[in-house]
């Protein structure tokens, strides 16, 4: 009992502290990509704590569910945080759900950011919620898709089981099914957490956003809250995706030096991931809204042949 | 065991490699833009290369390297760059117009896929021939699917360049039928289909021209009018 809450703090405080350096990360290694010096990696925490200090603008016309929404974005994500394996192969509360819980957790959040965008009551809150739920409505299931064909390979929705019986075959991520599911997660991930070929995370003064239109309401703590939720759910579907399909050091037990080896594998891996968001955000232009629905039926064709091509195997 | 001459690794990265062809046909439907088509057709011709390469490797069979030498140079550098030419040459515009729009196409490609690895499923006989069959079997519905999708792309799209382009990638679906089902045909017959293949995009090449010539655009349903 006393191990899985020292567990879960311990990866709590990891994932809260982990995340704004992998934005940071990300922004550096654009600028420095696109030959320009950009903010150091961490900018991101600089900015929270500035956030959290600040007062609040909110508008005459906003209820509690405008108040509700950053308190649900995070802690929603924090849960999260603690249903996946990290670095170590045992989720800390992996009894409490698998799979479906974190997505269906994430889509709580993502319910109430899209009403806090419409509790605003300006119309871009509307834009950036409409926006925002066509997307993850047409996402969603390519990520479910891709997930499910993991799952039936390990035989369980548990995370930490398909941690488990991932370790043990090494070649799995030769499968064919693996690595359509795998591309298919990347679109997704792309979409989820907004980046280029589908939202613009650099700007908020463009026609087109999507998160930043929801959010352009919220100030001071409120947004540090939204937006640290935002850095955390992206940590999760990026450890999700590296963590499922190449599980290279999770470690299995408690032990310093495998944890420490877990650690190391684990950020080795997240930083070589967002070199490649990093390559996709710089190569690519962002796509016209009305395109962005080709991107991602072609995750769900991709998702729906990898399970197809589990069965036939 | 030395992992480097141990066959499973071998089936494996085929397996992976033409899963990766199959994506890369996927990207091509739904790819917008002329010149994307093309070095998307000349990576999946690199992987089919890459594939020939592997199975030689593994089984032993020199004259493979061949056909993936010819693959390479042949489907991977020269005609991409005859294709990137002549679109220089004939100055089109660079988006493609499909007949069906893209998110319709996706899913026709995603059922034809289905459809391939149906038909690839009766000819797997898992008591069968040893790891000849078990190799076939994956390829064989890769290649199957590749040339069903290249046939929806020939006929999704209107320009005599872009159906060149599907014809060309419908071929790297046999090429790879040929290969993992048989271990590759006698060279001859492969130098011919290779030979064939250049000759005839340089034929259409020159079609394409000729027609852009005189009906001032490559739209293929514009030919209709020559009937009296």
């Amino acid at each position: 009992m006393i191990a899985v809450v020292l567990a879960s703090l311990m990866q709590l405080l990891l994932v809260l502290a982990i995340s704004p350096l992998i934005s940071g990360a990300i922004k550096t290694l654009k600028a420095r990509l696109q030959m320009r010096r950009g903010p150091d990696v961490f900018q991101p925490y600089r900015n929270l704590f500035k956030l959290l200090r600040k007062g609040m603008v909110i508008p005459n016309t906003a209820s509690w569910i405008f108040t509700a929404a950053p308190f649900v974005v995070f802690s929603t994500a924090a849960l999260v945080g603690l249903l996946i394996p990290l670095i170590s192969a045992d989720a800390p509360l992996s009894l409490f759900g698998g799979v479906l819980a974190i997505i269906y957790l994430l889509g709580l959040g993502r319910f109430f950011l899209a009403l806090g965008g419409l509790d605003a009551g300006t119309p871009f809150g509307g834009l950036g919620s409409s926006r925002e739920m066509t997307i993850s409505s047409l996402a969603e299931p390519a990520m479910m898709l891709a997930i499910f064909t993991v799952a039936l390979t390990a035989g369980s929705t548990n995370l930490t089981e398909v941690a488990h019986s991932a370790i043990g075959q090494s070649w799995r991520f030769f499968a064919p099914s693996q690595m359509l599911a795998c591309a298919a997660l990347f679109i997704v991930l792309i979409a989820e957490t907004g980046r280029i070929p589908v939202d613009n995370p650099a700007t908020h003064l463009e026609l087109t956003m999507i998160h930043e239109a929801m959010i352009l309401e919220y100030s001071g703590p409120y947004l540090a809250l939204i937006e640290w939720g935002a850095a955390v759910k992206q940590l999760i579907l990026m450890t999700l995706l590296v963590n499922t399909f190449f599980p290279f050091g999770l470690s299995t037990q408690w032990e310093p030096a495998s944890v420490a080896l877990g650690l190391g594998s684990y950020l080795t891996k997240m930083l070589l991931l967002s070199i490649v968001i990093v390559v996709v955000e710089t190569t690519n232009a962002k796509m016209r809204l009305f395109r962005v629905p080709e991107l991602l039926a072609v995750a769900f064709v991709l998702a729906a042949l990898a399970l197809i091509s589990t069965f036939l195997f | 065991m030395n992992p480097l001459v141990d066959p499973q690794l071998g089936e494996r990265v085929i397996n992976l490699m033409a899963a990766m062809v199959l994506v890369l046909q996927i990207g091509m439907v739904t790819q917008r833009w002329l010149m994307a088509n093309v070095r998307i057709f000349a990576a999946q011709s690199f992987l089919l290369a890459a594939i020939a390469a592997t199975i030689a490797y593994f089984n032993n069979a020199p004259h493979i390297y061949v056909a993936a030498a010819l693959t390479l140079v042949l489907k991977g550098i020269v005609l991409p760059v005859l294709l990137t030419r002549l679109v220089a040459k004939v100055g089109i515009r660079q988006e493609i117009e499909p007949l069906v729009n893209v998110p319709v196409s996706i899913l026709i490609s995603a059922g034809l896929t289905l459809l391939g690895y149906l038909v690839a499923e009766s000819f797997y006989h898992p008591a069968g021939l040893g790891i000849a069959s078990t190799l076939g079997h994956n390829t064989l519905a890769v290649a199957i699917s590749l040339f069903l999708i290249g046939f929806f792309m020939m006929m999704n799209r209107r320009k005599a360049i872009t159906q060149v382009l599907a014809l060309l990638s419908l071929e790297n679906g046999l090429f790879l039928a040929a290969i993992a089902l048989t271990y590759g045909m006698p060279l001859v017959v492969e130098l011919g289909v290779f030979f064939d293949l250049l000759v005839g995009t340089m034929a259409l090449g020159i079609l394409v021209y000729r027609i852009r010539e005189t009906f001032d655009s490559m739209d293929v349903s514009k030919l209709r009018k020559l009937r009296g």
